[in-house]
């Protein structure tokens, strides 16, 4: 039965597209698509539940129709990553049904309508193929068609050049994969998965590691680590806002899927340098993101930036799983992979749901810019409450889901301290300083975040006559609100599944004894902090609205507070070696420089792996090809030649092969 | 036992304005002044909730609720650490992590109340918070889990028993680089010389302070008193760890009064350090208090590299 | 005596772990007086494990050493070096070409190398491997102290780290150095820091400050 509602499921999401492109223009057909769209993201949600709970299975076959092996099946990680997908998904939708009808319209909104449930089938697809050539597909698909959604919110110089960025360094991961995929062939017929998981055993150590390093950068590239990660705040920021929260919360996480596929799945793991390897990887971009992060002030470059420190603490834990599968310590193995795909579904829902406030923000104050707003909270309480509810998420604060897997990704480097081995019994301990690093950063961040646009006095008129917006927009928002605080306060019911789902490959583990003890006391602590302010509540108080002492100084004025620049200020001078900008100084006149008439400053920050990385790699590149193009003489007699030095080395070569 | 465990809970809640008053004492009579009565503290808190309660018109609902959850989450945490009984309320499922990030949850909360007073000096005060408390939390943790990997047990009432099974005598390297750290990042912590001054007037020096300057009566209240309880249980966090030895091991009464009166003791031992140290040294100019705080990182570092080599 | 013998025991034991604490202090210190009083404690922790060796070894000649080295190298020159510095009347703080953070980051890192350069040789000696590379780290720091501050009397106190460091692994290889010996390094040193002091007259008469960074002045 479920797999009838899975088929129906998958059918209805493709006949969307063709309904809104042909009758997209009547206002009652759109609406009925989208609320089909809903309805079906929720029936998806409903039908991977069951299969992440009950560990169904399902697949379907369609190999007899496809010139390449075409199958898809559902086992207990793919439902949980599906699971990810069709929740936020329905959540985006509902966001999108008022945010598209307010801010497009004609073809805009029709194709936006027509391409959200093709990308989201295609997210789908990737995480529940079961061949090769049905995950290339799925894999490229996603490409096309976020970069498709992105081209619909308008066109630019700055925007082309950041979607073809996208595009570029999308291509280039997706062909790191497929190499990793066929890479398999002469064991593998036919690239499916299971064939693909027997055939691993047998391949000799070279070839395993051709493939896990394949992998890891192409999964890497799509994931976000630095410094493969330039993309990302070049493309978030310019797709729509429902668009943005699905690549940042949901089609990141599919490369994390495609990583524990290879690693863990099908490699089965491999020697210790692996896991060094991701380990290193998970730091860097950790702190590194969370450090660019605080420089910014356009609040989707700031959340693009998180989503890099997210994926690097992701990659901490399964760079932890791989050190212990090399040491082979299934129980702790099973910890930190737990805490890992953990911190993926976390981050796909607070993700999701900080993008989606940024939308709601653009909706009502119509900037992004976190300079220009302030005093949102008191003008947009349900939007204001759910967005400091995903700001107390991803710092890690208890009572909160993104805790439980920081917590969890700590024990787990705890762990690592008795492995006995001389690099993984001190690495990994240190690790644990590092996640702490990136904690307080992020909380630095999101203090400044939070505190300047949504707390104290609105810094323009826009953001004092911003208003709540509409019910669709709030309640998308709450629903994805509601789990993070769901799953902070009983996360067993989400880890006793996921360990189930980590089996297959790490057969006889069981639930870590660490996520019983959190699943046991986090209640404890959420009751006792809600009884504490509940009391704090009724103590007898006399309050009185005015102005307070603020330094004795009458009519503060709303510039008089702490921007976003300012308060990284100081964050940003101790780590100063991180942003290097570039500094121009102007006074004018130039000759009475203690008289000036008018001072201008400016400051531009590219990230130095532009500078320092790409862009010499791709002189490097280009000046070879120009070399190289001396070969085309345009002279016919050369390319005679050409053909006759080939033959006299195919003639020497048999004569010494 | 239960009731043993609030017990100790509701002790570190109770005597926290005591040893701000202790330490405040010590510091007047180093400096050659009367010094105000220790009780004092007491006296300022019933006071306040006496108060009226102000609230700037452009302030929202996190205004007032941020000095609730403060005191709550610091109270919570004060359920962790172990006192004058080798267990604590929540000690024996809930480890230091826990308790790091329910400090770290009140200081967030801090933050954004004082940048929703809508002055300059909240969001100084909580700008200069965020740089202190991001380097503060590396020392923090490495320290406590330099010693939890040598004591193999996360929970702090595990450290506490295996603590107090080992010879005092013998100082090892990690127990004495994770000290130093510790003591470090509790003077930073908790707003102490010479990282912050407690007890300063002028806008320009002040970090907590400039938080809690738009906050009026009982809200003031809360927030004083919970930035007591978090001195105090630091304070009972160093002991436990570091110097556990004349806890209880069982229920007994005159049992329960020597641990007691041993605890006592050594909080007064560590207030005075605090005020030798405020009273000896400059506060820092703000700069130099990541210096301050990476030498305390550099001490936990290789506090942790030492747990592998000294084995 | 089981008091003595217990106390000669954990001294021989924790001297290590002090020692290596006044190393990164030192290289934390931002005032002169800060450094001699941190060479003082590390002279007289030295002292404290001569002493519990010669309880240990039965061998008077060690007490004569500890009683040397605690009269010339824990009260003597450190008072010296305190007459200069009031003398001098220069400014206390040392400048040094390292934040703090970064001296102890080197210094720590100094320390572990120490620790990786011994490990071949702890099976082989039959020394205590702490105490050794307490001894190479107290070498190698004092050696960055005269490299990293620019302060001449800075650069002077890490020359005797540098001294205290090859004692020290005299001391845990051998078993103290025959007495003779130990008298003729004594009054090395003692010479080196008259010299040095006047010298650092000289110089500060000469040019009117200390900074040896300014000396370069003097290229050709």
């Amino acid at each position: 039965m479920i797999q009838t509602f899975f088929d129906a499921f998958l059918i209805g999401l493709l006949c969307i597209p063709a309904v809104i492109l042909v009758g997209g223009r009547q206002r009652p057909l759109r609406v009925l698509a989208s609320t089909l769209l809903l309805i079906g993201l929720l029936a998806g949600t409903a039908v991977a539940g069951v299969c992440f709970w009950r560990g169904d299975r399902l697949a379907i076959d369609l190999s007899q129709l496809t010139p390449l092996p075409f199958a898809v099946a559902v086992d207990r990680l793919s439902a949980f990553f599906l699971l990810l997908i069709c929740g936020v998904g329905a959540a985006v939708t509902l966001f999108s049904h008022s945010y598209i009808e307010h801010h497009y319209s004609g073809q805009r909104r029709d194709w936006l309508w027509a391409l959200l449930p093709l990308f989201l089938l295609s997210m789908m697809l990737v995480v529940t193929a079961s061949t090769a050539f049905a995950f290339l597909f799925g894999w490229e698909l996603m490409t096309l068609f976020s970069a498709g959604l992105i081209v619909i919110d308008g066109d630019s110089e700055r925007r082309r050049h950041s979607l073809y960025v996208y595009l570029l360094m999308m291509h280039a991961g997706a062909a790191a994969v497929a190499a990793g995929f066929f890479l398999f062939l002469p064991n593998a017929a036919g690239l499916s998965f299971a064939s693909m998981r027997t055939a691993a055993a047998l391949m000799p150590a070279g070839l395993r590691t051709a493939i896990f390093l394949l992998a890891f950068i192409g999964f890497g590239t799509k994931a976000g680590i630095v410094p493969l990660h330039i993309w990302l705040p070049k493309a978030h920021p310019i797709a729509p806002s429902p668009v943005s929260a699905l690549m940042s919360g949901v089609m990141l996480k599919t490369a994390v899927y495609g990583f524990v596929r290879f690693g863990f799945d099908f490699l089965g793991g491999g020697p210790d340098w692996w896991g060094y390897l991701v380990l290193a990887a998970g730091a860097v971009s950790g702190v590194l993101g969370v450090l660019y992060a605080i420089a910014e002030h356009d609040l989707k470059r700031l959340l693009a930036y998180h989503s890099v420190e997210n994926i690097g603490i992701i990659y901490l834990g399964l760079g932890a799983a791989l050190v212990f599968r090399a040491h082979n310590a299934p129980v702790w193995v099973a910890l930190a992979l737990l805490a890992a795909l953990l911190h993926t579904l976390n981050h796909g829902l607070f993700k999701s749901l900080l993008f989606l406030g940024a939308g709601a923000v653009s909706h009502a104050a119509h900037t992004l810019d976190i300079e220009e707003l302030g005093g949102l909270l008191k003008r947009m309480r349900t939007t204001g409450a759910a967005f400091l509810v995903a700001c107390c998420s991803i710092i890690g604060l208890p009572i909160f889901n993104g805790f439980i897997s920081e917590w969890l990704t700590f024990r787990s480097f705890l762990a690592g301290s008795a492995l006995g081995s001389m690099p993984a019994s001190v690495v990994l301990p240190l690790m644990a300083g590092v996640l702490a690093l990136i904690g307080g950063l992020a909380a630095a961040c999101f203090a400044k975040v939070y505190g300047v646009a949504f707390l104290g006095r609105p810094r323009s008129a826009e953001a004092d006559h911003a208003q709540e917006v509409p019910f669709a927009m709030r309640a998308s928002m709450v629903l994805l609100a509601a789990p993070c605080v769901v799953i902070g306060i009983a996360p067993g019911f989400v880890l006793r599944p996921l360990s189930a789902a980590l089996q297959p490959f790490l057969p006889g583990t069981v639930l870590p004894e660490e996520a019983v003890a959190i699943a046991g006391v986090m209640p404890w602590i959420a009751a006792a902090v809600l009884a504490l302010v509940f009391a704090a509540t009724a103590i007898r108080r006399v309050t009185r609205v005015t102005a307070t002492w603020a330094c004795g100084l009458p009519g503060l004025d709303s510039r008089m507070q702490y921007t976003s620049t300012s308060f990284s200020k100081p964050l940003r001078r101790v780590f100063s070696q991180v942003y290097k900008p570039d500094r121009t100084l102007e006074i004018l006149p130039a000759d009475r420089p203690y008289f000036p008439t008018a001072i201008s400053y400016r400051s531009v920050r590219t990230t130095s792996f532009e500078k320092s990385l790409y862009r010499p790699a791709v002189e490097a590149i280009v000046g070879t090809a120009h070399r190289l193009r001396r070969l085309q003489t345009g002279n016919i007699q050369v390319y005679l030649l050409y053909i006759f030095m080939a033959l006299v080395a195919l003639l020497v070569f048999m004569r010494f092969a | 036992m239960i009731w043993l465990n609030v017990a100790q809970a509701l002790l570190l809640v109770a005597i926290a304005p005591l040893v701000r008053g202790v330490i405040a004492r010590l510091k007047a009579r180093i400096q050659n002044r009367r010094g105000a009565s220790v009780w004092r503290p007491y006296a300022d808190l019933a006071k306040l909730f006496r108060k009226e309660d102000l609230t700037p018109p452009s302030a929202s609902i996190v205004f007032r609720f941020a000095p609730m959850i403060v005191f709550a989450a610091t109270v919570t945490a004060a359920a962790f650490v172990p006192v004058v009984h080798g267990s604590a309320l929540l000690g024996a499922t809930g480890d230091f992590i826990l308790l790091v990030y329910l400090l770290a949850l009140s200081r967030f909360f801090l933050s954004l109340g004082a940048m929703d007073g809508g002055s300059s000096f909240g969001g100084m005060g909580a700008s200069r918070e965020a740089l202190v408390s991001a380097l503060a939390e590396v020392p923090l943790l490495l320290g406590l889990v330099a010693v939890a990997i040598l004591a193999r047990t996360a929970t702090l009432a595990g450290i506490v028993q295996w603590t107090v099974r080992q010879d005092f005598t013998q100082i090892s390297a990690v127990h004495a680089l994770a000290f130093a750290a510790l003591a470090l990042v509790a003077i930073a912590e908790t707003g102490r010389i010479p990282v912050d001054n407690p007890t300063t007037h002028l806008e320009l020096t002040m970090i907590h302070e400039a938080m809690v300057l738009e906050y009026s009566g009982p809200s003031l209240a809360l927030i004083e008193w919970a930035s007591a309880v978090k001195l105090s249980v630091l304070l009972a966090l160093l002991i436990a760890v570091f110097a556990p030895w004349g806890m209880a091991g069982g229920v007994s009464v005159p049992a329960l009064a020597l641990a007691t009166l041993a605890f006592l003791l050594k909080v007064f031992v560590l207030a005075l350090a605090i005020a030798v140290v405020e009273s000896s040294i400059a506060k820092l100019r703000m700069y130099l208090v990541p210096d301050f705080l990476g030498v305390a990182s550099a001490l936990a570092i290789l506090a942790v590299v030492f747990t592998a080599l000294m084995r | 005596m089981h008091l003595v013998h217990f106390a000669a025991a954990r001294a021989l034991a924790s001297s290590a772990v002090f020692l290596f604490i006044t190393v990164l202090l030192m290289a934390t210190a931002k005032r002169i007086s800060t450094c001699i009083v941190l060479f003082s404690a590390q002279c007289a922790i030295i002292t404290a494990e001569i002493l519990a060796m010669a309880y240990v070894h039965k061998s008077p000649e060690a007490y004569a050493v500890a009683a040397l080295v605690l009269i010339v190298k824990v009260l003597a020159i450190p008072y010296a070096l305190f007459r200069i510095v009031k003398n001098l009347q220069a400014p206390g703080d040392i400048t040094a070409s390292t934040t703090a953070a970064q001296s102890v980051f080197i210094a720590a890192g100094l320390i572990l190398l120490s620790f990786f350069a011994v490990e071949p040789y702890s099976e082989t000696l039959r020394v205590d491997t702490d105490m050794l590379a307490a001894a190479i780290a107290l070498v190698l720091s004092g050696a960055f102290l005269m490299v990293s501050r620019k302060k001449a009397l800075a650069q002077v106190i890490g020359l005797l780290v540098l001294e205290n460091g090859i004692f020290l692994a005299a001391l845990t290889t051998t078993f103290g150095m025959p007495l003779v010996v130990e008298i003729g390094i004594f009054f090395d040193l003692l010479m080196g820091v008259f010299l040095m002091g006047l010298f650092v007259f000289r110089i500060r008469d000469t040019f009117e400050h200390l900074d040896v960074s300014k000396l370069r002045r003097l290229r050709g």
